[in-house]
């Protein structure tokens, strides 16, 4: 049965995929999402696992812009999530439009490196971003395996499109301290 | 009393139908789930749960969480949690946990830095004077713990050219 499982707000909504002939919007506006009733807390503002549901949601719908769909999967391979790094800005509540950005920053043979901002509606509001960390994966051998040629010239193109976009001042940066924790008194 | 420093351990689950994706794989957004209840249950130890909240009005938010994922999960497999307060001040708890199945396998672990706010106000504010002491109890005993080498490194530090796993 899958009527319980994970299932994010927009999944039917028609994803954008890719084209050559179309100019690489930088950053990519692929997701949507309105906080459901069942996302809140007792506060009546999105739990916190929400929002990774909601970057999960943002990330399935760029894989299927550069073709990583149920097809591809089911012939074995697959982007597995290694890292996931969130900052939470601001709080959202029920019935909040949300809208998602996505850059690609970096990738490589194997692994790509992307980084989400979660805005209120159509606002410059940020409420929070998500940077991470994504390998691809053979799954039956269950280990990294290589992108194919088309996947990875996707990629690259993204990235050469998200290149002038300013880097963020949270991307690389670990969670720190920024003064020495003191003991009270 | 030289007693050997251990990490707050209490956490036990299995995975849930509701924790699965598409491919019957733990969700991204459910090891969050786990790694949050797990660190809830040492705030509960600390009085820092419902009952505070309902009674004082204040709360911890996150605002920074760092999810390594390490290993899937399936349906019914057992996980624990072990979790060190790595650092604490009065108005901030950092908090570092290993979900692991029950070989010892981590599935993942997490870096999560907690802001106290009063809920009604909006604004970060400092623990009442029993709660930091509690805080610093928990963070003293924790002092002695071994820090994973990853601790506080930016994301895709820890792994320099393998992701092999």
């Amino acid at each position: 049965m899958t009527d319980d499982r994970v299932v994010g707000a927009s999944e039917d909504s028609g994803p954008l995929h890719w084209s050559a002939s179309t100019p690489v919007p930088a950053p990519l506006r692929l997701y949507r999402a309105t906080v459901q009733p069942d996302w809140v807390d007792y506060n009546r503002h999105m739990s916190e696992w929400c929002y990774l549901l909601a970057f999960g949601d943002n990330a399935d719908a760029f894989f299927r812009y550069i073709g990583i769909d149920e097809r591809y999967r089911a012939a074995g391979h697959s982007l597995y999530t290694v890292e996931t790094h969130l900052h939470h800005r601001r709080e959202a509540s029920e019935g909040d439009s949300l809208s998602m950005t996505l850059r690609v920053l970096d990738h490589d043979d194997k692994r790509v490196h992307i980084f989400h901002e979660m805005f209120l509606g159509d606002s410059d509001l940020l409420l929070a971003s998500a940077e991470q960390l994504l390998v691809h994966v053979d799954t039956r051998a269950g280990r990294s395996a290589s992108m194919p040629p088309n996947l990875a010239g996707h990629l690259e193109a993204i990235r050469e499109a998200h290149a002038a976009l300013a880097v963020p001042e949270v991307i690389g940066r670990p969670m720190r301290i920024t003064r020495a924790y003191g003991r009270p008194g | 009393m030289g007693e050997r420093p251990v990490a707050f351990s209490t956490y036990r689950t299995m995975v849930r139908k509701e924790w699965l994706d598409y491919n019957g794989h733990m969700h991204d957004a459910s090891y969050g789930v786990a790694l949050s209840e797990a660190n809830e249950e040492l705030f509960a130890t600390l009085g820092l749960s419902a009952d505070y909240r309902a009674s004082t009005g204040a709360s911890f938010y996150t605002v920074e969480c760092h999810i390594r994922y390490l290993a899937e999960c399936s349906l019914g497999q057992r996980l624990s949690a072990t979790t060190i307060m790595v650092a604490a001040d009065a108005k901030r708890v950092r908090l570092y946990t290993e979900l692991l199945h029950e070989d010892g396998r981590p599935a993942a672990t997490g870096d999560s830095l907690y802001l106290h706010v009063d809920t009604t106000l909006g604004t970060t504010t400092a623990m009442p004077s029993d709660r930091q002491v509690r805080v610093q109890g928990m963070l003293s005993a924790h002092a002695g713990l071994q820090r994973p080498a990853h601790l506080g490194l930016g994301v895709g530090a820890a792994r320099p050219g393998s992701t092999d796993t």
